[in-house]
């Protein structure tokens, strides 16, 4: 728990780095900052991976499994979901991010291998009507689970995740911050050929 | 004893360093495919313009790479469909030429009015799965940019209203108004024909209709299924884009056609793709 406080408080850190320029609520994202915000996203996506491999693994504990669920909850927006589909049907069914963790636990393998390829690719950041900021980080996840009788099944899904960037505050020694947050939001998983 | 343990570590390392040689290597090949592959929107339009290097990161403005005519050439070049599609050699190579000429060079943008996305979706429809076509445009508003749906393409709407025309067509007579319109009783029933009631030109507009039916629950969205997006913004020129799965370096969002248009052919390629008649 408190590297989780002290990984927090080190984004809000980097970022605020990058916040020295303006302060308007409504400033476009400028290069470098975008920079900082890509990477934010990158380590907020490499967290969803941690968790993901961590709550899909068979040894691990139950409650464990159901504490690192809420951890990963807290990265999304509330609301948000995953739309899957795969090689055989392309058409996409719709899971609550919480909903899609339960049933990724709840697979009937006996071993579970859960990686990710060394690709990414990170879109511009568009801006909403809101005025928050929309990207899509685009990751590979390679699975692989064994059942009991030894059968193996294998596959590599894209993922593509949305992040939504927004101007916050936060209070630190009694001053008020402004600094840039990542969220996610929906992804989309879809099975790949290779 | 120390020549055993150095055996058996030279041994070990050798071993390892060969596991993880072995799935270094099989992820390599993916790796590169992932890499080749045009894996969002996004990327094809900053290959499209030469605005990012081969491992996707975006070059400065101020970068010499920066839309450079012969990275552009490089990446227009794998930015088409090699296998389902029979764009020929010479339309590909004059479009390349085309939007990577000298002077006035064409470049892509997000923002632009010229392309649409056509998603095909299924609807539940009076309890009947039904294919429904979704043209959808990005506009600007308030701070930033949004999609939004411009037309629908719906089959139980393309009959609905087609109007009899002629002397056999039902109408109202011409000294109606002396009578209040009381006809209007037996022209305006369930199941009836409604439509043949109105102007000559009479268009119905099937977005509004779609609305309708999506607000009182008589439409209810169940899926997207695919997409295409249609691009009329490079001048004489029409193309489309499919999304291609394959476990090749062609794959991701490729040009799956290319035709040379001229206006008139513009507005007959519209209809087509609108469906309309």
């Amino acid at each position: 728990m408190n590297n989780q406080i002290f990984k927090r408080l080190s984004y809000v850190v980097a970022l605020m780095a990058f916040f020295a320029v303006s302060t308007q609520a409504q400033s476009p994202v400028d290069p470098n900052r975008e920079k900082a915000i890509d990477s934010l996203a990158l380590e907020k996506v490499k967290d969803l991976g941690k968790y993901i491999a961590i709550i899909g693994n068979k040894d691990t504990p139950f409650s464990e499994a159901n504490r690192v669920m809420d951890r990963a909850e807290e990265l999304f927006a509330p609301g948000s979901e995953m739309g899957v589909s795969s090689l055989a049907s392309e058409e996409i069914k719709y899971y609550k991010v919480r909903e899609y963790f339960q049933r990724l636990m709840a697979l009937n393998y006996d071993k579970v291998n859960i990686e990710w390829y060394d690709v990414q690719y990170i879109s511009d950041l568009e801006r909403q009507p809101d005025g928050r900021y929309v990207g899509v980080v685009t990751i590979y996840q390679k699975f692989e689970g064994t059942t009991a009788d030894k059968m193996n099944y294998k596959d590599t899904t894209k993922k593509d995740i949305t992040i939504y960037v927004e101007k916050k505050k936060t209070q630190i020694a009694g001053r008020t911050i402004e600094f840039w947050d990542v969220i996610l939001g929906d992804i989309r998983v879809s099975e790949t050929s290779v | 004893m120390k020549k055993l343990i150095l055996l058996s570590l030279s041994f070990f390392f050798v071993f390892t360093s060969y596991a993880s040689a072995q799935i270094v290597g099989e992820n390599y090949e993916i790796e590169q495919q992932l890499l080749a592959s045009t894996k969002q929107l996004n990327q094809f339009f900053k290959r499209f313009n030469g605005e990012e290097d081969v491992k996707g990161r975006t070059f400065e403005p101020d970068d010499r790479q920066y839309r450079n005519e012969r990275l552009r050439k490089k990446y227009l070049s794998i930015l088409f469909d090699e296998e389902d599609t029979d764009i020929s050699s010479q339309a590909k190579n004059d479009f390349i030429e085309r939007v990577t000429q000298g002077d006035n060079p064409e470049f892509l943008n997000l923002h632009s009015k010229d392309w649409f996305a056509v998603v095909n979706t299924t609807f539940l429809y009076k309890g009947k799965e039904m294919p429904l076509l979704l043209y959808m445009k990005i506009q600007q508003e308030a701070l930033g940019y949004e999609w939004v749906i411009a037309d629908v393409a719906f089959d139980p709407y393309k009959t609905m209203f087609d109007k009899q025309r002629g002397e056999t067509k039902v109408f109202l007579h011409p000294m109606s108004h002396e009578l209040d319109f009381m006809n209007l009783r037996k022209a305006l029933v369930k199941g009836g024909v409604p439509e043949s009631y109105t102007l000559a030109d009479y268009k119905p507009d099937f977005l509004t209709i779609f609305l309708y039916e999506v607000k009182m629950g008589i439409l209810q969205f169940q899926t997207v299924n695919r997409m295409n997006y249609h691009f009329f913004g490079i001048d004489g020129w029409y193309f489309s884009l499919t999304n291609f799965n394959r476990a090749n370096d062609n794959s991701g969002w490729l040009i799956s056609d290319l035709l040379q248009v001229n206006t008139s052919q513009k507005e007959d390629l519209l209809k087509i793709i609108y469906e309309k008649k």
